[in-house]
């Protein structure tokens, strides 16, 4: 029982950096409209970005955080540049293909840049142990929980009562609309893209600190969970997203409880498949939403 | 570019039956015009990839729906192979078709839940499907091997001539290939290619026009696994051993990319494409691990100059125009009003 309710901890954390993580995603895909593959990659930015700058530049979380920030969000830019921007009007799996191709790209770059093995990340926070009854939590559990109730908090309240927000989803639900109402549509795509990213590398910069490593090829796992997450949560929105990511979480860590650790990633997409074959629009309510 | 396609397809139209027996005898005699062995390799390579590529492009090219794990029915398709000829020591013969029927049931399975779903979300159930077949054959140690892999898959013979050198399985690859084309050739000219082809045009014109779509998308997709399962099942006892690390995502975005650059919806699209991704992996083998930054940097160059492929029509809905009406109707409908 007690170790039970140690997993299901474990589980709600470690659902916090995918909630993280398909926020991040459906933030992307619901302003630009269109899958990207590339999340992974920008996730593995924002873990090296974070990396290096606890090497050299001092060891504290919130430098760590907006490196990792500006960094994924460069490398948002890049992205709506290469993929998305002129591929606004083509058929769906052109943009899709070409994010495909950039992450493979981001990808085999890192591993000629940073090399192909695994890095130590420095241990930013303090290692204590609360006791609660027969529960144990750590102080990296909590912080990276306050961390991503901090995000979402400030993501709520950008998206709802300021005008940047407001125009960002504005496009997100209807780009000719916006159009009409005076908005710079590519602008505000391209803005909502790179906040998009720029919150995922933060959930790579947390993932990094949670498993003390980082490394190249990190990207490919991390995007199937921010993947799965959005889809179980209907892409678009943000709030239904951030309960799949958790939800996720929960559920490898409970499912890992009872068999072993290598079915982690298949408990992810068994849950997920099961979940669409009863909704096949995830927990989302919005009909219609977009595929 | 485009008028030189259009003059190549133009002297190809004229000349059909000509080109086609040059290149079947061109192909026959391949192997014995002093190629090293490490060269055969490539070209047995390059005929496998043809009927797989052409597999996924039977379901991404002719019905529009996006899948990306095709390496998942491939997956089942060898370990059908290699776990059935080393267990019990079926015949290659019987195990060749009775892979691709195994990797038909496991689509018909992934094909069920993606019924009611469309665009991304069914790309993503059969990327979640190809990798939970994956993370299976990795940790059912006791069917296959786990991460040891299945050893020593008999090589197939025929009446005591047994296929063992590169040479003989380009044979084997060669009449794979032929026969699924010409398969699929005739599939596609039949009412189920049809309606494939107009659920890929616009769904719910083929429901108005009475097209069972739901049915027509599940055997579509029970058709491009079978013959993945085939090539499964061809390439196990080509090379030997297997272990699930050759089934991974990226095989599947590998698959992906050949139909991509070759040209989706069309029968030499994918031979195309197979022909140069694996003519270009060999040629940048020596760059090391650059050799996959170039091949991303093809695929995005492809996409942003030629989204219909290679050989694609550039007026093909796959190009990224929308359907235009002809100009004949657009002056009849002039001249009625």
């Amino acid at each position: 029982m007690e170790y039970i309710l140690n997993q299901l901890i474990n589980g709600v954390c470690q659902g916090a950096i995918y909630a993280l993580m398909a926020i991040g995603y459906s933030v992307v895909v619901g302003v630009t409209g269109m899958v990207t593959f590339t999340h992974g990659e920008v996730m593995m930015i924002g873990a090296f970005a974070s990396f290096y700058i606890f090497q050299y530049a001092g060891s504290h979380i919130v430098l760590g955080l907006l490196g990792a920030f500006a960094a994924s969000w460069i490398l948002g830019m890049l992205v709506y540049k290469i993929c998305y921007e002129h591929f606004f009007n083509a058929p769906r799996h052109i943009s899709l293909i070409c994010t495909v191709g950039f992450s493979m790209l981001v990808q085999n770059l890192a591993q000629i840049c940073f090399g192909a093995n695994k890095k130590p990340v420095l241990n930013i926070i303090e290692n204590r142990v609360f006791k609660i009854g027969p529960v144990r939590i750590s102080m990296i559990q909590v912080a990276i929980v306050v961390i991503v109730l901090a995000l979402a908090v400030l993501l709520t309240v950008y998206f709802n009562r300021t005008r940047a927000g407001m125009a960002l989803r504005a496009v997100s639900q209807d780009k000719s609309a916006a159009y009409l109402v005076g908005i710079s549509v590519k602008k505000t795509a391209m803005i909502g893209n790179c906040i998009g990213c720029g919150i995922g590398g933060v959930a790579g910069m947390l993932m990094a600190i949670y498993y003390q490593t980082c490394y190249a090829t990190m990207g490919s796992t991390m995007s199937m969970k921010a993947f799965s997450s959005s889809v179980l949560g209907g892409m678009t929105d943000v709030r239904f997203s951030a309960l799949g990511g958790l939800c996720i979480g929960v559920i490898e860590n409970l499912g890992i409880t009872f068999s072993s650790a290598s079915f982690r990633d298949a408990f992810a997409f068994c849950f997920l498949i099961l979940v669409l074959i009863i909704r096949p629009h995830g927990f989302s309510v919005k009909k219609g939403a977009r595929p | 570019m485009n008028t030189l396609i259009n003059a190549v397809k133009k002297v190809y139209g004229e000349h059909k039956v000509l080109f086609l027996a040059v290149i079947v005898v061109l192909l026959l005699i391949l192997p014995f015009l002093g190629f090293k062995k490490s060269t055969i390799r490539i070209m047995c390579r390059i005929l496998m990839y043809c009927t797989l590529a052409g597999s996924l492009n039977m379901i991404n090219g002719y019905s529009g729906q996006t899948c990306i794990g095709q390496a998942g029915f491939f997956c089942i398709g060898a370990y059908t192979m290699a776990i059935l000829s080393t267990r019990f020591g079926i015949s290659f013969w019987i195990l060749l078709p009775l892979g691709g029927i195994m990797a038909m049931l496991v689509g018909l399975i992934v094909s069920i839940p993606t019924l009611r779903l469309k665009g991304i979300y069914l790309s993503i159930i059969t990327m979640g499907a190809s990798e939970v077949i994956r993370i299976v054959a990795l940790n059912w140690e006791s069917l296959t091997g786990g991460s040891f892999g299945i050893k020593d898959i008999p090589r197939p013979s025929a009446g005591g001539f047994l296929v063992d050198s590169p040479m003989k399985f380009y044979y084997l690859f060669l009449i794979l290939a032929v026969i699924f084309l010409f398969i699929s050739s005739r599939v596609i000219r039949s009412r189920a290619g049809r309606a494939w082809m107009s659920i890929r045009e616009d769904e719910l014109a083929a429901k108005a026009l009475s097209v069972q779509t739901s049915y027509y998308k599940a055997s579509n997709f029970m058709y491009g696994a079978f013959w993945a399962g085939i090539c499964g099942a061809a390439y196990a006892p080509y090379l030997q051993y297997i272990d699930s690390t050759v089934f991974s995502l990226d095989e599947g975005f590998n698959i992906l990319s050949m139909v991509i650059i070759g040209g989706q919806g069309t029968l030499a699209g994918p031979i195309v494409g197979s022909a140069l991704v694996n003519f270009l992996t060999e040629i940048l083998r020596p760059v090391g691990t650059w050799r996959f930054v170039t091949y991303a940097l093809l695929i995005i160059i492809m996409m942003w100059l030629r989204p219909q492929g290679l050989v694609g029509a550039s007026d093909s809905i796959l190009a990224g125009g929308r359907i235009k009406m002809k100009s004949k109707s657009k002056k009849a409908a002039k001249e009625s009003a």
